[in-house]
């Protein structure tokens, strides 16, 4: 598909750039040494991180941030470790799934993919507790991922049903994991997720 | 390092999916006769769920802060809790104006630079030494070995403390323990598919499942690793990936520090070895 050149956005590079994480952006020189050592494309054979770099530094935020494979990357560095031009890759990507993250707060996009749920419900484990409670995680992303209270319960139990047990048995899910633990001075903590934001 | 003493950062899955790394780090660390001091009301690193980088920072600069007080160096069996962590010191060390605002956001965040964080595999080897590590040997762990580096153990180049591409801090640690190491070398620094687990787990469990049947492939009787999530996809995670994708691994998953500590004679029990998804009494019945 040919590009409408009167769709792009110019500035959508400098949103990027100006996000913690997206300063190196423009460095990119679409070698593709990131996309050929990426593990996923072993799996998910059409996943390009070069692609998504080059569309971004042409402006074509649209596509960019609707694209849904912003949401399988796993952050494991290995384009960062291998770019020649220093462009920390995956930390440009966290970038972009930011800006996408804010636009569907803005009602301006819809997410498919759960990640931005199963994120926040982390970091509002930390918020409340200061470390990562695994039973609050799973209470808070399963019902908002499925769209319901039963529905969420029902995929939580299907997932946890026999892993929870063996965690059990082995004495991995004692006492210590099936209450939160939590530090002591959690308004310092807060106070970083009032300021700072999530 | 000062002297024989370091802050411990434990990290969240100790409390749970991880305990069996905690307890053996802590039993490790004992025997060589250097002193853990957990890091007093640390918190979460943030993981690899916290994609801003300035939370990042100040989360971390919490617990560096802390450590700071008492001028001890952190150490960390978790390789994302040591990413977090040493990444934000070097951010933080670097940039005088994310110090003020670290500040700024709360005092407790007044970290000014004067520690650093590192890994238990960096500390083994790079500050304990192999002289040292071979003078309390007292067992001979006799297995093949397929040693797992994961992600952030060579990468990213920031923080990094072994190579990229062909890492080796583990594979002599194995060996110095009577170990051998099968050939891994293209496996050796894939991810493991952790992060994905929760909300494409079809993908994560192909990745894990490409990690576990290339140990099977090498001949190895385990797979030796150094980080919590590799750790719960691999092990705790592995009868799960059998029945999803119908097939058959029974591939022991062990904590570096597990296989230090059998060698340095300390009780299987102790290490956490009987809590492995995936029994591991055929490894410990072959250390002589
Ligand atoms: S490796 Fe770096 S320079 Fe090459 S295409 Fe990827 S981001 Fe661009
Ligand atoms: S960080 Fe993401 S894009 Fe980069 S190599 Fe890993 S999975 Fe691929």
């Amino acid at each position: 598909m040919p590009i409408k050149t009167w769709e792009l956005d110019p500035n959508f590079r400098n949103e990027i750039m100006n996000e913690p994480g997206g300063e190196h952006l423009a460095s990119c020189f679409q070698c593709s040494t990131c996309t050929l050592g990426c593990p996923i494309t072993e799996i998910v054979p059409s996943y390009n991180p070069r692609k998504i770099i080059q569309m971004s530094l042409l402006g074509m935020r649209e596509e960019v941030l609707s694209n849904p494979d912003l949401w399988i990357c796993l952050i494991c560095q290995t384009c960062t470790a291998r770019c020649p031009q220093d462009v920390v890759v995956s930390d440009v990507l966290g970038a972009i799934r930011r800006i996408a993250e804010k636009e569907e707060e803005a009602g301006k996009l819809k997410i498919e993919s759960p990640r931005p749920l199963f994120d926040k419900a982390f970091l509002h484990q930390l918020e409340k507790y200061g470390r990562l409670y695994d039973i609050g995680l799973a209470k808070e992303y399963y019902p908002k991922k499925e769209g319901s209270f039963i529905k969420g319960m029902r995929a939580m139990m299907k997932d946890y049903k026999d892993f929870g047990m063996r965690m059990f048995k082995k004495g991995k899910m004692g006492p210590k994991a099936i209450l939160p633990e939590k530090i002591k001075r959690t308004g310092e903590v807060k106070k970083i997720f009032e300021k700072i934001g999530d | 390092m000062n002297g024989r003493k370091l802050a411990y950062y434990p990290g969240c899955p100790s409390a749970g999916t991880a305990v069996d790394q905690d307890m053996s780090t802590r039993a490790v660390f004992e025997k060589l006769g250097i002193e853990l001091a957990e890091v007093e009301d640390w918190n979460c690193c943030g993981a690899a769920e916290a994609e801003n980088p300035i939370l990042v920072y100040a989360l971390n600069a919490r617990t560096l802060a802390i450590a700071e007080k008492d001028g001890l160096d952190i150490v960390t069996p978790c390789s994302i809790c040591y990413y977090n962590l040493e990444r934000s010191n070097m951010a933080l060390k670097e940039d005088e104006s994310l110090r003020a605002k670290m500040k700024e956001i709360d005092p407790s965040l007044d970290y000014r630079g004067g520690i650093k964080a590192r890994h238990v595999l960096d500390v083994f080897i790079n500050e304990i030494g192999m002289d040292e590590l071979k003078s309390k040997i007292v067992k001979k762990v006799n297995i093949k070995v397929a040693p797992y580096y994961g992600c952030y153990i060579g990468r990213p180049p920031t923080t990094a403390f072994d190579d990229p591409d062909d890492p080796i801090l583990m594979d002599q640690l194995i060996e110095l323990i009577g170990g051998e190491c099968v050939d891994f070398s293209y496996m050796k620094t894939k991810c493991c598919g952790g992060p994905l687990m929760m909300t494409r787990a079809d993908i994560a469990f192909e990745m894990a499942k490409n990690v576990l049947e290339a140990a099977k492939r090498a001949g190895a009787d385990c797979i030796a690793l150094a980080c919590p999530l590799c750790g719960m996809m691999l092990d705790a995670k592995q009868p799960d990936i059998e029945k999803a994708l119908n097939i058959e691994i029974g591939m022991p998953v062990i904590y570096i520090t597990q296989l230090l500590g059998l060698a340095l004679g300390i009780d299987s029990k102790k290490l956490g070895l009987d809590k492995a998804a995936v029994d591991t009494k055929e490894i410990v019945g072959k250390v002589v």
